[in-house]
């Protein structure tokens, strides 16, 4: 997972974005601003000396807005933001046996536009390539869609959040009974009783325009004609599809929104979209956008796919016997200063016990140091030659190329 | 691509694998599934599970679709996308007091009344809607003794036709709760799997719609 983490985090680096470090500790009133009263309850929350209530947080993305309204201030926009770290939620219900879990997100804030969009979009994908990912799959949504949609059917208020609240709890059943009872028929109405059906390649977008007659939806399904265009160019057209029915936080997102799936894993591995709504509320009003991946799930992800977390590889061992120690440790050195991960054994081994050792740390290459001159350099393939230190490093760094 | 279905084993079990064989889905008999948990016919695999466990095998991905009834989901919180009304395995969630109690009207409760159940998280939700204050003791079994051993005042539970309450000499006083059979599905599998998983949605809702005269 480490290795995983590091690989995302570099990925990320290579596109600009700025390592922040987040506070694990937030005022509940801080926290408020940003999420809604559902995870606001599954935080764990206590109180400080002074009374005020304080949460372990559950995600970072409020603590990032906090920060880039506050410290960076001065900063200029658009800002580029990365962040690594676990948070905590109870769960509740199923999945509570997981209360820490590891994140790695990225934001982009102060940048509006499919441009920004397809951005974090075709980032997030680079970073599940990153962390050793092979089959996965993007969907890409709009909040907005949706919005226009339930503007559109003008209904009753009480109706209206009915139908938010069954749609928040994937209840299509109660979603079909709302509407049924509402006596206008339209070509929106029965887009919104097939929501999880809307999805597909580009053509879908073509379809469903020519269904709607709301600006917000047609502007919707502008944007992602534009994005999806923008992600061919981005090289990904390959992996991403459309999803009109996504189902997310129609609170919160205000824009483009996606999420990525594993093979066989049942949620969403990363998600993400655009929230501009969110900065002004710290007193910077800004457009945004950015997605979190969750680092566990990758992990199991990746164990699936039967490719394993690759472990960093050690170049070489070093073990000693007699005198040895003071060579290997000068041998150790200067392998490193090489750019080579060595490790030098802290107990004097015979060279058939060193052997051993050495397949069990698992270096490409393994030195044996003893009280003579000449140290034993052993190949991958069990060869012994004997050279004098100072020639092992060449050795090793051109076995290495 | 194999898509697998969790279907409950118990009163829903025979109208899962009707609608099943008239949405062409795959054709099995009560004889054929026998005590089998696993079974594969026609690129369509089958795992039967308790009841109260088909969400568990839905929200984990172990099952792409399940079919379980609504009595389950009401207890559960989960990720799953809740599709289609069956139909089928109708009943409802009573609240029900012994046939001799002066119980009726929420206006003759006591001021926090006492509960047997087998379904807390609705039992409570129906009382807290109702500004009531409840004490919701949580069974698993044999919840019709509670009232008359003096556990309890009152119990909500399950019933399709009434026969057991009134075995038991209990009188209904309210209905907490209507449930029927629905078709519930993974988040993800409605992605990643698409087209096999909709194909599959969208031939049991037919079936469905046909059997209920719509």
């Amino acid at each position: 997972m480490r290795a995983a983490q590091e690989a995302i985090l570099a990925e990320m680096r290579a596109w600009g974005y700025r390592f922040i470090v987040t506070p694990t500790l937030e005022s509940v009133d801080v926290l408020a601003l940003g999420l809604g009263p559902q995870q606001l309850r599954r935080l764990f929350k206590f109180a400080d000396a002074d009374g005020t209530l304080l949460a372990v947080v559950g995600e970072k993305t409020v603590s990032v807005a906090r920060l880039a309204a506050g410290q960076l201030r001065g900063a200029p926009l658009p800002l580029r933001l990365c962040y690594a770290g676990s948070v905590l939620s109870n769960e509740g219900g199923r999945f509570a046996n997981r209360r820490e879990t590891h994140q790695v997100g990225a934001e982009l804030i102060g940048a509006g536009g499919p441009a920004a969009d397809a951005e974090v979009i075709a980032l997030a994908v680079r970073c599940l390539g990153a962390a050793g990912l092979r089959r996965y799959q993007v969907d890409v949504g709009h909040s907005e869609f949706f919005q226009g949609l339930l503007a559109g059917l003008r209904l009753p208020v009480e109706t209206e959040a009915g139908v938010r609240q069954a749609l928040a709890g994937r209840d299509f059943v109660a979603l079909e009974a709302l509407l049924e009872a509402t006596p206008l028929k339209s070509a929106e109405r029965e887009l919104l009783l097939r929501f999880p059906a809307l999805r597909g390649g580009v053509e879908i977008l073509e379809a469903a325009g020519s269904l709607v007659s709301n600006r917000r939806s047609e502007k919707a399904l502008a944007d992602l004609a534009r994005v999806a265009e923008l992600l061919e160019a981005h090289g990904l057209a390959g992996s991403v599809n459309l999803d009109l029915g996504a189902i997310r936080d129609f609170e919160y997102y205000t824009g483009v929104t996606f999420e990525a799936y594993g093979p066989d894993l049942g949620r969403p591995l990363a998600a993400g979209g655009r929230y501009d709504g969110l900065l002004r509320r710290f007193g910077r009003p800004a457009a945004a956008t950015g997605f979190v991946i969750h680092l566990d799930l990758v992990g199991e992800a990746i164990g699936r796919d039967g490719g394993g977390p690759r472990l960093p590889r050690l170049d070489a061992a070093v073990a000693w016997t007699g005198e040895g120690l003071a060579d290997a440790l000068r041998l150790g050195s200067s392998l490193r200063l090489f750019g080579m991960r060595s490790v030098v054994d802290t107990e004097a081994r015979a060279l058939p016990a060193a052997r051993a050792w050495a397949r069990q740390v698992g270096a490409a290459q393994f030195v044996h140091c003893g009280s003579g001159p000449q140290v034993a350099l052993v190949g991958a393939d069990g060869k012994v030659r004997r050279l004098p230190p100072e020639q092992v490093v060449g050795r090793i760094a051109g076995v290495r190329q | 691509m194999t898509v697998s279905i969790a279907l409950p084993t118990g009163a829903l079990l025979e109208g899962s694998l009707e609608l099943l064989n008239r949405a062409g889905v795959v054709n099995l008999t009560q004889r054929e599934v026998g005590r089998r948990l696993l079974l594969e016919k026609g690129g369509v695999r089958v795992v039967l599970v308790k009841p109260v466990d088909v969400t568990a095998y839905v929200d984990f991905g172990a099952a792409d679709l399940g079919i379980v009834g609504k009595d389950q989901l009401w207890e559960v919180e989960g990720d799953h996308y809740e599709l289609v009304d069956l139909h089928f395995g109708s009943c409802r969630l009573v609240m029900a007091v012994p046939e001799d109690s002066a119980l009726g009207a929420p206006s003759t409760w006591p001021p926090v009344i006492r509960v047997a159940t087998k379904y807390p998280r609705s039992t409570a939700l129906y009382f807290a809607r109702g500004g009531n204050a409840a004490e919701v003791i949580k069974l698993n079994g044999s919840v019709e003794l509670a009232p008359q051993v003096g556990l309890a005042d009152a119990i909500v539970d399950l019933t399709a036709t009434g026969t057991t309450l009134r075995e038991n000499r209990l009188r209904i006083i309210a209905e907490v709760g209507l449930s029927t059979a629905r078709l519930i599905a993974n988040q993800a599998s409605l992605k990643t799997r698409a087209g096999a998983v909709q194909a599959l949605v969208t031939a049991i809702r037919t079936a469905a719609e046909i059997a209920n005269g719509a």
